[in-house]
């Protein structure tokens, strides 16, 4: 039993996203590196999180950060070798932090051997290695993913003579799982690593595994035999391993992917991460509730990964036309913040820097059900670049300290793979580790506490949820819930003071204890309970009957 | 002693709920069972077609419905909204169901609505009936929209009428309110209207809403205390209307004595907005400022003759009382002519509104009364109207109240010597 529950690790995880290039560079060569990651592993650790997810670190020629992989089983020479790599994965364990690693399943990069073999020749051994057609009208009406940048999901090969299947980028051909060597092939590289000892992978682009006539080409049920295939393989082999799907899609699709707790152990629930943005911007409770409620049950062993920002643009796909309109207005009224279908800044900027709703909405993050993850430096503050093309703009280095390079590398600045956030407001200067380091009221330490206060509560990882529906609207309040334990969560979406009755007759006689402070606060009686809050205040409550 | 609110506990407690909005609209209510969810449905409607973003609330006041009218709203309310992977309004659409007082009161439930304006910070409010049955989603925005998106301060309404509809606004009000306080509103006493939250302001200021005109028909009152205040006034045609069976209007009487009464308490309250203007302005007005349909046919006017000479008679003594010796002698004269012979000109009726208006100013006698006695002789001038214009086309008689607009312009000085002259 005890096994079993400590399988379940990511329901109790918060995870840190982060990229290695991005973190710390150990030998002064501009770029991080896990020799640098490894040096940081105590930051880490005293921020209170139990997860690292890292961005794609393969060998790769970079023309989209890193998912398009030419080499699998190996590290991008500028972040180190595998020995480098094995390293930190021991630190990273020796500190109670599991790894989770990339592994884009769906397409390689065209430099990947895989892929130049197979455009080779028509006879050659791995042509049917990817998708191949000899005209580019097949799967008509499939959607075009990136549609800043390709026009259509077909890329002419000028070296075999025809077309080949993209959902991504056209240098980022897609793998034909209908071919079961490619399955197998795939498996040998999850098997690679699980060896070495990373504790679950985060699978990239999964709704596209595989193509059909006539349909979407997403979500197809033969997608699913893959998933599970690959499940079963890990169950067998590398119990307590887990699997988390990007499945960019409306949570009644994406609960296909938890299958009968036999595919994905977690999936990104996509949809609720734009309209908790929205609702403090609307200040109104009404999009979170309606997507939550929208949301289907899920297996017990399974879990929602849930995030505010990536290293992604803030996706708008799971949105309305109406919804999309209201976000770029609100959120990225200038245009160079627009990329794809989405924003492609950070929490600190979006929030216009305003301490109150960044504690917001990651107060919110942080006690709603499902496996928080964190983006590197917003845990600071961290601001972004919205000038630097593609999503470059959130994925600058880390900022350390307000010395040089940030702390982040001792190479010529000229040298760093990005240019440092200089600017007054969001600069190094003025955000970074080491001074708010120095402050038991910053960001980061008010983000210490807060998480330390999650990891206290198991009910915030495993807890029910029940939303209460007070008649104000610009309160979002909810109660969550694991056998006695019971947290009542209350939260002022809204820039002016609120005042809110809760009907908590359920809760007849408990005694509110405020989380952070310990303070008790009035036994809940039979009147409705009146709560007073200031703009974007919150409140987190332990409910105890004594 | 604190002074008491109006404002019930539980109305306030809802609105603390709702907070700041942009959008109000507000349902006025007594006894509309039959049609209150189709309203509230059609207002939400129009807010999800229109006002995907704005805050809004949608306020139900009652006056004391026997016929479950506001459990109605309620249960309405309760339903979730359709949506389908998305949301069909961004935010939630505020509804407030709360009971103004025990008996009905259009100006009780303005009252209301205007300090939920106030309270609520709204910068766009519409007053919808639930007697309106052909209301549309585009009417709620046409009256919101011209409020919140282009600064207007009120708007009237603007409906298409049939050749016989709607006389005695032609024939009365908007010719009388057009020339006494210079603004081209044909539509000044309507079920449904637009205002702004500076207004309701404005309004909700004022001391007045226990006054018997305000209590039946504030919306004029509304109109006036805007343009008395300089701000911005227009007209949103709407197209046809039609209104419930079960809320069928009040009779002649009733309604003369709403609205004249409520047009005269307006003159004697706000003699400082028209006394110095000499002729009217047109106001913005969107879509066109007149619509008559061809259709319809004349009411039947069997006893109207017959009511009009009665009550010149009866009433000869408080006539005397109110109208100019001249004005009664040729009221009298007409009385006497050959029903197939009657008419009642256009500068006849004007003098004698005219002198009714001095005479309710001067008080000759208990003013309620003497409203109800220009009853018979709006008997007389609509039988006269309704024999002449039997045959006429939608120009022809849109011609006519155009001249008897002018009528009303061109006679002003001479209300404005009866109003000032000693009484006598």
């Amino acid at each position: 039993m005890l096994l079993q529950d400590e399988n379940l690790w990511y329901k109790d995880a918060v995870i840190y996203q982060l990229h290695v290039r991005t973190y710390c560079d150990s030998n002064g060569d501009g770029i991080g590196d896990f020799r640098g990651l490894t040096s940081k592993l105590d930051y880490l650790q005293e921020l209170g999180i139990n997860a690292i997810w890292l961005l794609p670190f393969y060998p790769s020629p970079l023309r989209d950060d890193g998912y398009d992989i030419a080499d699998y089983t190996s590290v991008h020479p500028s972040y180190g070798t595998l020995q480098d790599f094995k390293d930190f994965l021991v630190a990273a364990h020796n500190r109670r932090l599991r790894v989770i690693t990339e592994m884009v399943v769906n397409h390689t990069s065209d430099q990947h051997p895989w892929f130049q073999e197979s455009r080779s020749s028509r006879e050659n051994a791995k042509r049917d290695w990817y998708v191949w057609s000899d005209t580019d009208t097949r799967y008509q009406g499939v959607r075009i993913i990136f549609i800043d940048t390709e026009m259509s999901n077909w890329a002419w090969d000028p070296i075999s003579k025809s077309y080949y299947w993209h959902r991504f980028f056209g240098h980022q051909p897609d793998l034909n799982y209908d071919n079961p060597a490619v399955r197998e092939a795939m498996w040998e590289v999850m098997k690679f690593w699980l060896d070495i000892g990373v504790d679950g992978f985060r699978l990239d682009a999964v709704p596209y595994l595989i193509e059909r006539d006539g349909t979407s080409c997403e979500n197809l049920p033969e997608t699913h035999e893959v998933i599970r295939e690959f499940r079963k393989r890990i169950d067998l082999a590398y119990p307590g391993k887990m699997l988390l799907a990007e499945a960019n899609q409306w949570p009644a699709d994406v609960r296909a992917y938890f299958g009968n707790g036999d595919e994905f152990h977690m999936a990104f629930h996509f949809p609720l991460m734009p309209r908790m943005f929205m609702a403090v911007k609307l200040e109104d409770r009404k999009p979170i509730i309606e997507i939550l409620e929208q949301t289907p049950q899920i297996p017990d062993t399974c879990q929602w990964c849930i995030f505010l920002r990536n290293h992604d643009e803030l996706t708008l796909e799971m949105v309305t036309d109406i919804e999309r309109d209201y976000m770029y207005d609100e959120y990225a009224v200038d245009k160079s913040m627009r990329i794809n279908l989405g924003i492609r800044r950070r929490l600190a900027p979006m929030m216009e820097n305003d301490r109150r709703r960044v504690e917001l909405l990651t107060g919110l993050l942080l006690s709603m059900p499902g496996t928080p993850i964190i983006y590197y430096g917003d845990e600071i503050g961290m601001g972004d670049n919205v000038y630097l093309g593609d999503r470059n703009g959130v994925r600058t280095p880390m900022q350390w300290s307000g010395g040089w390079n940030a702390g982040f590398s001792t190479a010529d600045p000229e040298r760093l793979y990005s240019p440092l956030i200089s600017n007054p407001v969001y600069g190094y200067q003025a955000i970074n580790v080491d001074s708010q380091r120095r402050s038991a009221h910053s960001l980061l330490s008010w983000t210490k506490s807060v998480i330390q206060t999650r990891n206290a509560f198991k009910v915030f990882s495993r807890g029910s949820i029940e939303f209460l529906n007070p008649s104000n609207h610009r309160v979002l309040a909810y109660v969550r819930r694991l056998g006695e334990e019971k947290v009542l969560i209350v939260n002022n979406l809204s820039s002016s003071a609120q005042a809110v009755e809760l009907n908590l007759q359920m809760y007849k006689r408990h005694i509110p204890i405020e989380m952070f402070g310990r303070n008790l606060f009035p036994r809940i009686g039979d009147l409705p309970y009146l709560l007073t809050l200031g703009p974007y205040q919150f409140y987190w409550f332990r409910l105890r009957r004594i | 002693m604190a002074e008491e609110s109006f404002l019930a506990d539980d109305f306030l407690r809802q609105l603390m709920s709702v907070g700041e909005v942009d959008l109000l609209v507000g349902i006025p209510s007594y006894n509309n069972a039959s049609t209150i969810g189709q309203t509230l449905q059609t207002v939400e409607e129009s807010l999800r077609q229109n006002f995907v973003r704005e805050r809004v609330v949608i306020l139900n006041m009652d006056g004391g419905s026997g016929d479950e009218t506001r459990q109605l709203f309620e249960r309405r309310s309760e339903r979730r909204e359709a949506s389908h992977k998305g949301l069909t309004t961004l935010r939630t659409i505020h509804r407030i169901s709360c009971e103004y007082d025990r008996s009905p009161s259009q100006g009780l439930a303005l009252r209301d609505i205007v300090a939920a304006a106030d309270l609520l910070r709204a910068r766009a409010c519409a007053v919808i009936s639930p007697a309106t049955t052909n209301l549309t989603p585009s009417w709620v925005a046409n009256l919101l929209r011209p409020v919140y998106r282009e600064s207007l301060d009120f708007v009237a309404p603007l409906y298409e009428r049939s050749r016989f509809q709607g006389l005695l606004a032609r024939d009365l009000l908007y010719p009388m309110s057009r020339a006494i306080f210079g603004n081209r509103i044909r539509e000044l006493y309507s079920d449904e209207w637009g205002f702004s939250g500076r207004l309701a302001s404005q309004c909700l200021e004022q001391d007045v809403w226990q006054e018997e005109a305000i209590r039946a028909r504030p919306e004029a009152w509304m109109a006036i205390k805007a343009i008395g205040a300089g701000l911005k006034c227009g007209q949103y045609y709407l197209g046809p209307k039609t209104a419930s069976a079960a809320a069928s209007g009040p009779d002649i009487v009733e309604a003369i004595r709403q609205t004249v009464g409520n047009l005269f308490w307006c003159m004697e309250t706000n003699q400082s907005t028209w006394n110095g203007r000499s002729n009217s302005q047109p106001v913005v007005t969107i879509g066109p400022d007149h619509e008559l349909s061809s259709d319809g046919v004349p009411p039947s006017q069997e006893k109207t003759f017959d009511l009009f000479r009665s009550g010149v008679n009866e009433l000869e003594p408080i006539l005397a009382s109110i109208l100019a010796k001249d004005t009664h002698a040729q009221i009298k004269a007409i009385a006497l002519t050959d029903r197939a012979k009657f008419h009642f000109a256009g500068e006849l009726w004007v003098k004698t509104l005219y002198e009714f208006a001095a005479s309710y100013h001067h008080a000759v006698l208990n003013r309620d009364h003497l409203v109800q006695a220009l009853v018979p002789l709006y008997r007389g001038r609509l039988y006269s109207f309704l024999q002449e214009h039997a045959n006429s086309s939608p120009d022809e008689m849109e011609g006519q109240s155009e001249m008897l607009c002018q009528e009303f312009e061109r006679q002003k000085p001479y209300l404005l010597e009866r109003w000032t002259a000693k009484r006598e």
